[in-house]
């Protein structure tokens, strides 16, 4: 919902889609160079992470790049908080959301569709 | 910590450095050398065969087994710990009332609050090409045992910080879920967003990225990890 609404803001045109799926553009100013340095760093994949920096510093500047980089890592640390308490959406985000958490894929990812999907191959 | 990096925020170099020493501290429930383990813990997840196999079935519940773990916390703390750090999209409400049933809500959210701190400072770290920073120093003294006795049970797996129906124009509540999860334990609460408060705002972010730039990456890290939230 916060990357639909600033992307008009700004005057972008995010594509929601690209968040699940990495075929798409993101469609926000470079999406591509943000896409890279987010998954190397959520796949902990640190033997290759110089080289994405580098590349993304070359296009963004450096500041930008540390800057993106200090955003992952704390949504890699408040997703954890999220998952590990079952907190529901806030009522607004759930009914404005319905439509695009289909589309995305994201509905899949509710704490009741997780239970049933693991719990039953335990 | 971030001794040589001159393009962080100050704030958020200070937020982490206090975060590292308030973890070495005794909490609600866990004494200082105990959150210092959950640190080491944490870390060593990554490294856990158990956990490999389990990242790479088709549900975590199938693969049965110990972890890799030789140290003095309870065999669910160390499944907390471990579950949480290497494969948060896949934990459930059976899970959690299993392992709360072994240490309570609030050691389970103190625990929580420690790991995802730890989960930030580590992941800023490699990132930037830092070695992670090593374990604080253990303090002494005894658990508070404070808890917040305005929780509310409001539709989470534990009790959090009572909510305003008050609405922000980001079209959020002025006090989001997320900003309530941890609120059964007003220290862990404290702890984990001292932590991230330095990395990110709803609106009018304080970096050299745009909002919507912000938000893209939040929106796929949360995708990556399979976050609902």
């Amino acid at each position: 919902m916060l990357l639909r609404a600033s992307s008009a803001q700004e005057g972008h045109n995010a594509d929601l889609q690209s968040v699940t799926d990495t075929s798409l553009s993101p469609g926000v100013p470079q999406g591509d160079c943000l896409a890279e340095l987010t998954e190397t760093t959520i796949n902990g994949d640190w033997l290759h992470m110089a080289q994405i920096r580098g590349r993304a510093e070359a296009t963004m500047g450096p500041q930008q790049v540390v800057d993106a980089l200090t955003v992952a890592a704390a949504f890699n640390g408040i997703t954890r908080v999220a998952d590990a308490t079952g907190i529901p959406l806030d009522d607004n985000t759930a009914a404005v959301t319905q439509d695009m958490r289909l589309q995305t894929g994201i509905e899949n990812f509710a704490y009741a569709s997780k239970s049933a999907r693991y719990d039953k191959l335990n | 910590m971030y001794a040589h990096d001159t393009l962080l925020r100050e704030t958020l170099i200070t937020a982490h450095a206090q975060s590292w020493q308030a973890i070495a501290a005794p909490g609600a429930f866990l004494t200082g050398a105990q959150r210092v383990e959950v640190v080491r813990t944490t870390r060593d997840a990554l490294f856990c065969e158990l956990c490999h196999k389990r990242k790479q079935a088709l549900s975590p519940n199938a693969v049965a087994g110990e972890h890799d773990y030789l140290g003095p916390l309870e065999p669910e703390m160390v499944e907390l710990i471990h579950r949480l750090r290497t494969d948060p999209g896949r934990l459930t409400k059976a899970w959690f009332d299993h392992l709360v049933q072994a240490m309570g809500k609030e050691t389970y959210v103190e625990i929580v609050s420690i790991v995802c701190s730890v989960v930030i400072i580590d992941t800023l770290h490699n990132s930037l090409g830092y070695g992670v920073p090593e374990l604080p120093t253990p303090k002494r003294g005894q658990p508070s045992g404070e808890v917040n006795p305005d929780a509310v049970d409001d539709g989470a797996w534990v009790p959090i910080a009572a909510g305003t129906t008050q609405m922000a124009d980001t079209g959020l509540p002025v006090v989001p879920n997320i900003a309530r999860a941890l609120g059964l334990v007003p220290s862990a609460f404290s702890l984990f967003f001292s932590t991230f408060r330095p990395h990110y705002a709803l609106k009018d972010i304080n970096l050299s990225i745009s909002q919507s730039q912000a938000e893209y990456v939040a929106a796929r890290v949360s995708a990556m990890n399979e976050c609902f939230y």
